[in-house]
């Protein structure tokens, strides 16, 4: 069992697939995760687990992986890692704000910076919501439907990487350790999406319309899923981490970004969402 | 014959100097603990929230009765942070607090504003106090709510 506690989460959901199910019944969604190099202890105290629930998950995921159901004493990494049932010290009592027992958890209440990232990240689903739409209309000969495809390149560019992967990666990541495989995952999603911007700007210069529907539709996946991650696993880690002196600090630093980007946030790329949700909004009047 | 001063209780004191001091405390035998206190004075009518003490700082306002319930009160809550207590009960002026609350937020630029209160229901009233604080200041800053039970236990804590 140690080994698998130490492996990656996505080598022991290859070896025994039914971790996955586990992992899933317990609101853990690792098995759809791009990268899955996060060790499966580490996935089990990320997700904040209540100590009920993760003794039971461990109890299931150890019957699965050693095959006998039995578990030797020495296999036990920590003692809430034990075997539901057994006495152990109250893990909840040692980690404030432990979830309570039961599988439905209250929506996360995010520190103020944090509530912000999250804020962020409406403005970014609202636009990726329209992507799907906006692709099916496209008409990458009509100068207007290539300057639609290129402003959305530009809010991918200016507000979800300049203005918001930064505030994410020269600040907030720089208060963890950042060689932690769940912090490496989401630097390796933003330099994925950039990828993705820079192909579907590439693609609207050569007016192809597969390369561009190809790209914006694997950056929509990939930022929806980077988002759900962020705003239900990474944040509610990192809050729980952070002391308030440094709540405040990054409140204040994040403030000083707004000000000083030069981007207008609740103007220019808001402005852009709403005139790309009109457009679409209308093209499927037309449609019906 | 010295010069007057004003009230002994109400002089302003700068104690963060020992700080350092305070160090060689955490070995000391068990038993004593060490006080986080760095200020005076401590009741929210007697401070200045121009005080140094209060710039850029992390800002415990506590009701009065918290200390007596939290055991760990110093260690846990008031480390690291600077003072400011009431009553929102008893407390005559409380009008005047509003505005202290404004000018420490504006002013004295506090990082952030924790507010520590007890579960009874007339303590929710410093809680209400310190969101008003925040919402009419210009400057906006992190506000937290601890409340906590007569034994102390935390009953809830949240960013507001
Ligand atoms: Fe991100
Ligand atoms: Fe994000």
């Amino acid at each position: 069992m140690t080994t698998y506690l130490n492996s990656p989460v996505k080598e022991v959901i290859d070896h025994f697939p039914e971790v996955g199910e586990i992992l899933a019944d317990y609101q853990v969604g690792c098995v759809t995760c791009g990268v899955g190099t996060c060790l499966l202890k580490d996935i089990i105290e990320i997700h904040h687990l209540s100590a009920e629930d993760e003794q039971a998950a461990m109890g299931r995921i150890a019957k699965v992986v050693s095959g006998d159901g039995v578990t030797t004493a020495t296999e036990r990494v920590a003692p809430e890692l034990a075997e539901p049932g057994e006495a152990t010290a109250s893990a909840s009592a040692d980690r404030p704000g432990a979830a309570p027992a039961g599988r439905v958890k209250a929506a996360p209440r995010y520190s103020p910076p944090m509530q912000q990232l999250v804020d962020e990240h409406l403005l970014i689903k609202r636009w990726l919501a329209l992507i799907p739409e906006v692709l099916e209309s496209i008409d990458v000969q009509a100068a207007e439907d290539r300057q639609l495809i290129l402003d959305g390149v530009d809010f991918i560019r200016s507000y979800a990487d300049r203005f918001h992967h930064a505030k994410e990666e020269d600040i907030l990541f720089k208060y963890f350790d950042e060689t932690q495989a769940i912090i490496q995952a989401m630097l390796t999603d933003h330099d994925k999406a950039r990828a993705h911007a820079r192909g579907a700007a590439d693609a609207v210069e050569s007016r192809d319309k597969d390369a561009i529907a190809e790209h914006l539709s694997a950056y929509r996946a990939l930022l929806g899923e980077h988002i759900k991650k962020e705003d239900e696993i990474l944040y509610p880690w990192m809050d729980r981490d952070l002391t308030t002196s440094q709540v405040g600090e990054l409140f204040r630093r994040f403030a000083e970004v707004d000000k000083t980007s030069g981007i207008d946030v609740g103007d220019k790329y808001s402005r852009f969402v709403t005139r790309a949700e009109e457009i679409v909004g209308k093209r499927r009047e037309r449609i019906q | 014959m010295s010069e007057f001063q004003g009230c002994p209780g109400s002089r302003m004191m700068d104690l963060r100097h020992n700080d350092e001091a305070r160090e060689d405390v955490t070995g000391a035998p068990v038993g004593a603990v060490a006080s986080e206190l760095r200020q005076w004075p401590i009741q929210l009518h007697l401070v200045s929230p121009q005080a140094p003490y209060f710039q850029g700082a992390d800002v415990l306002l506590a009701a009065d009765c918290t200390a007596y319930a939290v055991g760990g009160f110093h260690k846990d809550y008031l480390k690291g942070k600077s003072l400011a207590i009431a009553c929102p009960k008893l407390d005559e002026g409380q009008d005047i607090y509003l505005e202290k609350l404004k000018t420490l937020i504006d002013e004295g630029r506090i990082n952030t504003l924790t507010v520590l209160t007890m579960q009874v229901p007339c303590c929710r009233g410093l809680v209400n106090l310190a969101t008003r604080a925040v919402s009419d200041s210009g400057r906006k800053v992190p506000l937290k709510s601890v409340v906590v039970d007569l034994q102390g236990e935390v009953l809830s804590e949240e960013w507001l």
